[in-house]
């Protein structure tokens, strides 16, 4: 066995490190990462790629914190240091130096232009500066330019924007008209360069090999741009969630695309399942539905019975003792949902709303669509779970205890409200980051995870509990609370941010 | 005549060391412990301030607020969403200073921010002013020089108080500055001298006030421009004195602000306090023997990192292979020619100064977060003394200056060689 944890995986510091930065009420609660942030995630996510900033220096400097990675800044972020003089008579000339620059500095197969506010409302013109820059020959690598106006209103903007001009100014430059050589039955998987990409994919890909579907590309893990433009030979490309670079994908090389959050499926049928990917149902769905774009069906039965047959053993001895267990749920679209309960036995006891946050940002109708999955899945799945909606933590305790409740599933920041009431907690941000992904093992370890959170000693007295909360946003002291507050307020009816569930998912959490 | 190097960055690709004038005025009004700033600005520009707040040793004192600047207004213009914040502002935290930083995109727009202000003042019964905070305006320490002169014009005259002094250029978002605060406060207080305001780290009624203290402390230079102010104003004197890093900058600190009040220094202090460093330092002094003679490297701000870098050459007999001075102030100029470092880097580009730093052979970087990686590839430790620090902390007061700090950075320095685990 390895040291540092029960099981014999040795994680070392990363978890934690990653944790201690998982309670930062930032993405859309107090702010909302800019364009640049996004773009950065994409050109920092590719091996061989630089990104040049166009604008001054806080657009390079401020942006290395990285806000859906602060323990990881962006730690090379050129710029092309405009000042006054270019606000005034155009940054054009030094956009091309700067490129010129970069690319002999850092000798990169790709560059990702990103512009700023000062670059955007000046009207350089970004796509001729490229072009001109390419024709003089002395640039031997990609160059593309990402303004964060190609995407309409996607979330987020800055990454999907970056993806889409690698997508329509590296891959279809000339290339679309050239005959591919097609990875036949093949697909890309494309997950969120958050963490360990090739981790959260690895069940997936071992799945889908096993129906004879080759995987073609992982993105993001250790991608070059050698392997962007192999992205073309796929026949599928899935992505989390609906990405405008995937459609582009589609329009110009006729490669398909498949989203596990099926977001426009789900607005047409209204099935909480479509929203509900994990666990052993949901699972299952998600193969089988990869497999029928592909004409897999028959292969992948098989292979998911058989998988399915194999975790369900397994599934059985490790939740012995979680039989019947009452739980109470923190409800939205994130987080562990009923299906995964349900896989190991337990049932919920109490859901728990908290809609503020989502007021400002989601239509009405979306927020009560988000209030009636959790509810409807929790029936389904053979619970009958009392339903708070925005209530104190004094009420949220006294619901809890009077259900009979075993564990409560928090979001962290907050566990130690229960525990000091003598709850025991389990902290599904850090599953959710870390273990919750497409696949039978996810719910073993749940089952593991949650087992030894019913085990663990009580923590009567932690030293956040000294401090003054505020009621209804109960993660947060009052200064946190009226940050969030005044933001909520300050964003309200924001073109482009009242659209439906995409933002509930699409602001990643980290 | 000594053998330094001064390198200057040339060329239109920079990977910045500094950040610009927004985050240099943030900075500033962090240390009016009741102000509250609006960014006004697209999300990032809010989101970044934020979170160079929260990511430190304050989060339970942010007082950063958005004007809420959507992709529409870039049209429209946002002072109605401005308006909207400066009213929200006040009735969440009832501050004694609303700011509004006008950043690239309103100030380029043309929002008129000071027509807003003007309106909202007969509204709202606080302070309100506006700063142009455009990033093409200039860098960090620019916003910071003009923060504080802009604070100036809020200040009342008073009779000068015997012995007060005013500290200029502290910055209440450094790692360690409360403790550091309270070492420089008790030393002074050795001298019979208290503490006015703190420009930064008072109450807006405290700094209005600063007029009441007989001379302007300018730590490591800092914000000069309003001790020039404020002299030709009040007629206020004031000394440049060193950040107070290690023995001898403490001593000169001292010699500096008595001579400016006109009062000898109390001998017997700094006897006393030099008898506990020596004491301390004998407790240690094979290790210390053992790191005499490494190489470092500092990358920092101008007013702090020549001084720094003077006590480890000077006094732990490191040698500072590069000095890079990441921004500027107005007497950088003056310190160029020390001979405590070898190369001194101004402003550098980062690709070009990491490049510079791994051809020397150091063995510890004094930075901020930012030097992790660079640290990282040279396998050495990276002791965070500059700000941005958004990866240590820092809430028991074990300072960084004055007598005190002499020790705790030494015992840090040692730790940071003697803790580390390899296989020879």
């Amino acid at each position: 066995m390895e040291i540092g944890s029960e099981n014999g995986r040795n994680d070392g510091f990363l978890r934690p490190l990653i944790s201690a930065y998982s309670t930062l009420p930032l993405h859309g609660i107090t702010a909302i990462p800019g364009k640049i942030s996004g773009a950065l995630m994409v050109a920092n996510s590719i091996e061989d790629a630089v990104p040049l900033i166009h604008g001054p220096i806080g657009c390079a400097f401020q942006r290395k914190i990285n806000p859906f990675r602060p323990f990881l800044p962006f730690y090379e972020t050129p710029c092309t240091d405009m000042n006054d003089l270019e606000v005034v008579f155009g940054g054009e000339d030094k956009l091309s130096q700067g490129i010129k620059e970069t690319y002999e500095k850092y000798h990169p197969s790709l560059i990702v232009v990103i512009t700023t506010c000062a670059s955007d409302l000046i009207g350089d013109d970004f796509k001729s500066v490229i072009e001109e820059t390419k024709v003089k020959g002395d640039i031997d690598c990609d160059i593309i330019y990402t303004t964060g106006d190609f995407v309409g209103k996607t979330k987020p903007v800055g990454y999907q924007d970056a993806l889409f001009a690698i997508v329509d100014q590296m891959l279809c430059n000339g290339m679309e008209t050239k005959e591919i050589d097609k990875n036949d039955g093949s697909v890309n998987i494309i997950t969120f360069p958050i963490h360990g990409a090739g981790l959260k994919t690895a069940e997936m890909v071992s799945v889908l090999s096993e129906m004879g579907i080759k995987i073609n590309k992982i993105c993001f893990d250790h991608t070059t741009v050698k392997d962007l433009y192999d992205l073309p030979k796929a026949d599928l490309t899935i992505t989390d969630y609906p990405m405008v670079w995937a459609s582009l994908m589609k329009e110009r090389f006729g490669v398909d695309h498949y989203e596990i959050l099926a977001f426009d499926r789900y607005k047409e049928t209204k099935d909480p399942e479509l929203l509900s990917p994990y666990g052993i149902e949901g699972s299952t769905r998600i193969f089988m539905e990869i497999a029928q774009q592909l004409g897999k069906e028959g292969e992948a039965e098989e292979v998911i019975k058989r998988r399915k047959e194999n975790a369900f053993v397994r599934l059985s001895k490790v939740k012995t003792g979680l039989e019947d267990k009452k739980v109470a749920c923190m409800g939205g679209i994130h987080g562990i949902g009923m299906s995964m309960i349900s896989d190991v036995g337990m049932k919920a006891s109490v859901i728990i709303y908290k809609t503020q946050i989502l007021e400002s940002r989601l239509t009405t109708e979306a927020i009560n669509d988000i209030l009636d999955i959790n509810v409807g899945l929790a029936r389904k799945y053979g619970s009958d779970p009392e339903v708070l909606v925005n209530p104190t933590i004094e009420e949220e305790i006294k619901a809890i205890k009077e259900a009979g409740t075993d564990l409560v599933i928090s979001m962290g920041a907050n566990a130690h409200k229960y525990n000091k009431e003598g709850i025991r907690t389990f902290n599904s941000m850090q599953f959710t980051l870390h273990d919750q992904r497409i696949g039978f093992e996810t719910p073993i370890e749940l089952a593991i995870q949650l087992k030894k959170a019913l085990k663990t000693p009580q923590r009567r007295n932690p030293l956040l509990s000294m401090l003054e909360y505020d009621s209804y946003r109960n993660t947060m002291i009052p200064e946190w609370a009226a940050l969030a507050d005044m933001f909520g307020t300050l964003r309200e009816g924001a073109t482009g941010d009242m659209v439906m569930y995409e933002n509930a998912c699409t602001t990643i959490e980290v | 005549m000594n053998n330094t190097e001064v390198i200057t960055r040339e060329g239109s690709a920079y990977d910045p060391t500094q950040d610009c004038k927004l985050v240099g005025a943030a900075r500033a009004l962090a240390g009016i412990r009741d102000s509250i700033t609006i960014v006004h600005a697209r999300p990032g520009c809010h989101c970044g301030v934020l979170l160079l707040r929260a990511l430190g040793s304050n989060q339970n004192d942010i007082r950063i607020v958005s004007s809420g600047f959507r992709a529409q207004d870039m049209v429209y213009g946002a002072e109605g969403r401005l308006a909207a914040s400066i009213r929200l502002s006040y009735k969440n935290f009832k501050p004694g200073l609303i700011a509004v930083l006008n950043c690239s995109a309103p100030a380029i727009m043309g929002d008129d921010v000071e027509g807003v202000v003007l309106s909202m003042k007969k509204e709202i019964p606080a302070e309100i002013f506006s700063l142009s905070t455009g990033g093409y305006e200039g860098p960090a320490w620019i916003g910071y020089e003009e923060t504080l002169v802009e604070l100036t014009r809020y200040m009342v005259p008073g009779k000068a108080e015997r012995d007060k002094i005013n500290l200029i250029g502290f910055k209440q978002d450094d790692l360690r500055s409360s403790a550091d605060l309270l070492e420089i406060e008790r030393i002074l207080n050795s001298q019979g001298i208290m503490v006015n305001s703190v420009l930064t780290n008072s109450r807006f009624e405290a700094i209005k006030n600063a007029p009441n203290a007989s001379l302007n402390i300018v730590l490591g230079g800092d914000g000069l421009e309003s001790a020039k102010i404020m002299q030709e104003r009040f007629d206020m004197p004031y000394v440049i004195t060193p950040y107070p890093f290690g023995l001898n900058n403490s001593i000169d600190f001292l010699e500096s602000v008595t001579t400016g009040l006109n009062r000898e220094v109390n001998q017997e202090f700094i006897t006393a306090e030099k008898d506990s460093i020596k004491e301390r330092i004998a407790r240690v002094f094979l290790f210390l023997q053992g790191i005499y003679d490494m190489s470092v490297a500092v990358i920092g701000d101008g007013c702090r990192a020549f001084d720094l870098a003077k006590f480890l050459s000077d006094e732990l007999g490191l040698n500072v292979k590069v000095l890079a001075i990441t921004s500027r102030n107005h007497i950088t100029q003056d310190k160029n020619d020390g001979d405590y470092f070898e190369t001194l880097l101004i402003e550098p580009d980062r690709f070009e100064m990491d490049n510079i730093i791994k051809s020397k052979g150091v063995g510890m970087i004094f930075g901020s977060s930012m030097e992790k990686k660079l640290a990282w590839e040279l396998n050495v430790p990276l002791i965070r003394i500059f700000y941005p620090i958004i990866d240590e902390i820092a809430i028991f007061d074990a300072p960084y200056t004055g007598f005190r700090g002499t020790t705790h950075l030494t015992e840090k320095i040692i730790n940071s060689v003697i803790n580390n685990y390899t296989e020879v």
